[in-house]
């Protein structure tokens, strides 16, 4: 208890300092809080945007559609394997797709794109693409309905009402059939791809046009807890039994943007590695000097009997408490921020990440453990910093001590 | 009287080649208990340097010091930091204290690495600062304090863990005349009343007036081991 009273009052002893080294440490725990509340914040917008455009947090497929995109492997009996999906807890929505590669022409040109047959009622539960369309209305499930992505809309020159035909070969027999439909509504998810070359029909009118009665090729599915489509995917549902149909996660589907999600963790360690590097330099400093300033003091107590233990221990506590003090201020002011930023966000204007525009405010996601993990580690380190002087405080030899300091 | 300390051919050395200083040289003394022993000469003769040996705070060259019979050579580390703390006070020229303890916490310090029990160092404590005339002034800080009031707080700290010796480097050093008289009143009642052992280290008259023998050294070596009929009081 001494100790610790001891520790305590020696670190107030040179307040100016004490209060720089606490800013310092306090202000590095703040931005370590900030920027993994930031990142996560990031990402949790970048999946949010990537998984409700179009991928959905899962997909459940047959067995190699998702390498092919091969209209022939289709689930076959979509209603029986939706409501097996209905009855695991862990899935709040689902929802069918046929999607096919065609042409698609207006009047005036012709491109080729990718056609999804949707159930408009499902789609709005799994997707965004209600929110994104910019003229026209969404599918009503009528008959000869498309919704075309601004870009196509250019490209074919065709408005509201215009006719548009959709070539494409039918499942199992390859057959090319057509369809005509008439614009019924415009998108723009502010992807070039998809703005440019996607088109949404009834599933009724795809399933019609391919040949596939009840088949789809995809049923997206939408989880009660986002984290759920993290890997590894563990749910109750079994689809093994189904034409070798099986659940994958977006992130399955996406390497590209999982393995960014890794890689933002590896740069969160980066930056963490370096703020902690750059503390400990200053802790080192900061307890050094006070070892240097108390030599004598420290050489009286070694005389009167203090072992080096209770030297390196008494540092040490100096530490922990500078540590811990720095952590509370910091904490509060990660607190502060990200309270003050938590309706607003934080813009950082528009970017593109794998093609996914990105042009929200940034929400700081702040967790309970980002406020007990950093601080107990920059605590430790700030720790270990002190080893150093405490353990050259520890080996003052009294004699040396006393004669130095006269 | 049995003897608390003896050194045997003694010898501590400063530097190498022509910076070789002879701090300490072939010093062989006894010391008994209850013993009032100053040990003086100018500066540069060797008596901090030969008090710090006998405290074990330095190491010998050469020669070997036993403390209440045990050779403080044999032992280093935490059990040389154990001896110190039960057989040795120290009382030094100044900043002897821990400034930010108050003088309670300082007289207690040493108790709590004995492992004390509570009860007992806050007894000891309140006798400790009656003894040395502090009592009511235990809640102060060093700061708070004046100097002579600090040197007796020491004294009461090295009292406090109840040694057999008192090794005290020019205790008076930083005092005024009035103020260091009084200290050494203090000292010598305790040395009186309570068969303290204490040394000193001093170049300080009034010390000398006072104690009881006087050890003379000079460039490291013993010149004159004086023990005095009468002293002043």
């Amino acid at each position: 208890m001494l100790t610790f009273r001891l520790a305590v009052r020696n670190l107030f002893r040179n307040t100016r300092r004490t209060i720089l080294t606490m800013m310092m440490i306090g202000f590095s725990v703040s931005a370590l809080i900030l920027v993994d509340a930031i990142t996560q914040g990031m990402l949790r917008s970048l999946t949010d945007t990537f998984t409700k455009t179009l991928t959905g947090e899962a997909q459940v497929l047959r067995a190699g559609y998702s390498e092919s995109f091969d209209v022939d492997l289709y689930i076959s009996n979509v209603s029986d394997v939706e409501a097996l999906l209905s009855r695991d807890a862990a899935i709040a929505a689902t929802s069918p797709r046929v999607v096919t590669g065609g042409m698609i022409a207006s009047s005036y040109n012709v491109i080729s794109g990718m056609t999804h047959g949707i159930d408009p009622l499902k789609e709005t539960d799994v997707s965004r693409l209600d929110e994104a369309l910019v003229a026209g209305e969404f599918l009503r499930g009528s008959p000869l309905e498309i919704l075309i992505g601004t870009g196509m809309q250019e490209i074919l020159e065709v408005d509201l009402g215009d006719r548009i035909v959709v070539t494409t070969a039918a499942a199992d027999t390859g057959e090319l059939t057509q369809a005509l439909f008439r614009v019924s509504g415009i998108f723009q998810f502010g992807i070039r791809g998809m703005d440019d070359s996607f088109a949404f029909i009834n599933i009724a009118d795809a399933q019609s046009m391919l040949s596939m009665n009840d088949a789809a090729h995809q049923i997206i599915v939408q989880f009660r807890d986002p984290d759920t489509a993290n890997l590894p995917l563990q749910l109750a549902t079994d689809l093994s039994d189904w034409e070798q149909t099986e659940i994958y996660s977006w992130m399955t589907l996406n390497r590209e943007i999982a393995s960014m999600l890794e890689m933002s963790s590896i740069g969160t360690v980066i930056l963490g590695s370096i703020l902690f590097l750059l503390v400990s330099f200053g802790v080192v400093n900061s307890m050094f000097m006070s070892v240097y300033e108390r030599i004598y003091e420290i050489g009286v107590i070694k005389a009167v009997g203090t072992r080096p233990f209770e030297i390196i221990r008494l540092i040490l506590t100096e530490a922990f408490v500078l540590g811990f003090a720095s952590c509370l201020f910091g904490g509060l002011l990660a607190s502060l921020v990200g309270f003050a930023t938590a309706d607003s966000g934080i813009p950082l204007g528009q970017y593109e990440v794998s093609g996914v525009a990105l042009n929200e405010a940034i929400l700081p996601v702040l967790t309970p453990s980002q406020f007990v993990t950093y601080p107990i580690y920059t605590t430790l380190l700030t720790m270990l910093a002190a080893v150093y002087p405490a353990v050259y405080a520890s080996r003052i030899a009294p004699s040396e001590a006393l004669r130095k300091s006269l | 009287m049995p003897q608390v300390i003896q050194t045997q051919n003694l010898s501590r050395r400063f530097g190498e080649g022509d910076t070789l200083v002879r701090a300490v040289e072939n010093v062989s003394l006894t010391i008994d208990s209850g013993e009032f022993t100053a040990l003086i000469g100018p500066s540069g003769s060797g008596k901090s340097t030969l008090l710090h040996l006998i405290g074990g705070l330095d190491i010998p060259h050469e020669g070997s010091v036993k403390l209440s019979g045990v050779d403080i050579a044999s032992i280093s580390g935490a059990a040389l930091s154990d001896f110190r703390r039960d057989h040795i006070g120290f009382i030094f020229q100044s900043y002897n204290l821990i400034p930010v303890l108050t003088a309670e916490e300082n007289i207690e310090y040493v108790m709590l690495l004995q492992n004390v029990a509570a009860g007992e160092r806050k007894t000891r404590v309140s006798e400790m600062l009656e003894l040395v005339g502090l009592s009511g002034l235990g809640h102060r800080r060093p700061p708070e304090l004046s100097g002579g009031q600090q040197q007796r707080v020491a004294v009461a700290r090295a009292m406090a863990s109840q040694p057999d010796i008192i090794l005290a480097d020019e205790p008076t050093a930083n005092l005024d005349s009035k103020t260091g008289a009084t200290l050494l009143d203090v000292m010598r009642e305790l040395n009186q009343s309570l068969g303290v052992t204490f040394v000193f280290s001093t170049h300080d008259q009034m010390i000398m007036d006072r104690a009881k023998r006087l050890v003379h050294l000079r460039d490291g070596e013993i010149e004159l081991d004086e023990l005095r009929e009468s002293v002043a009081t």
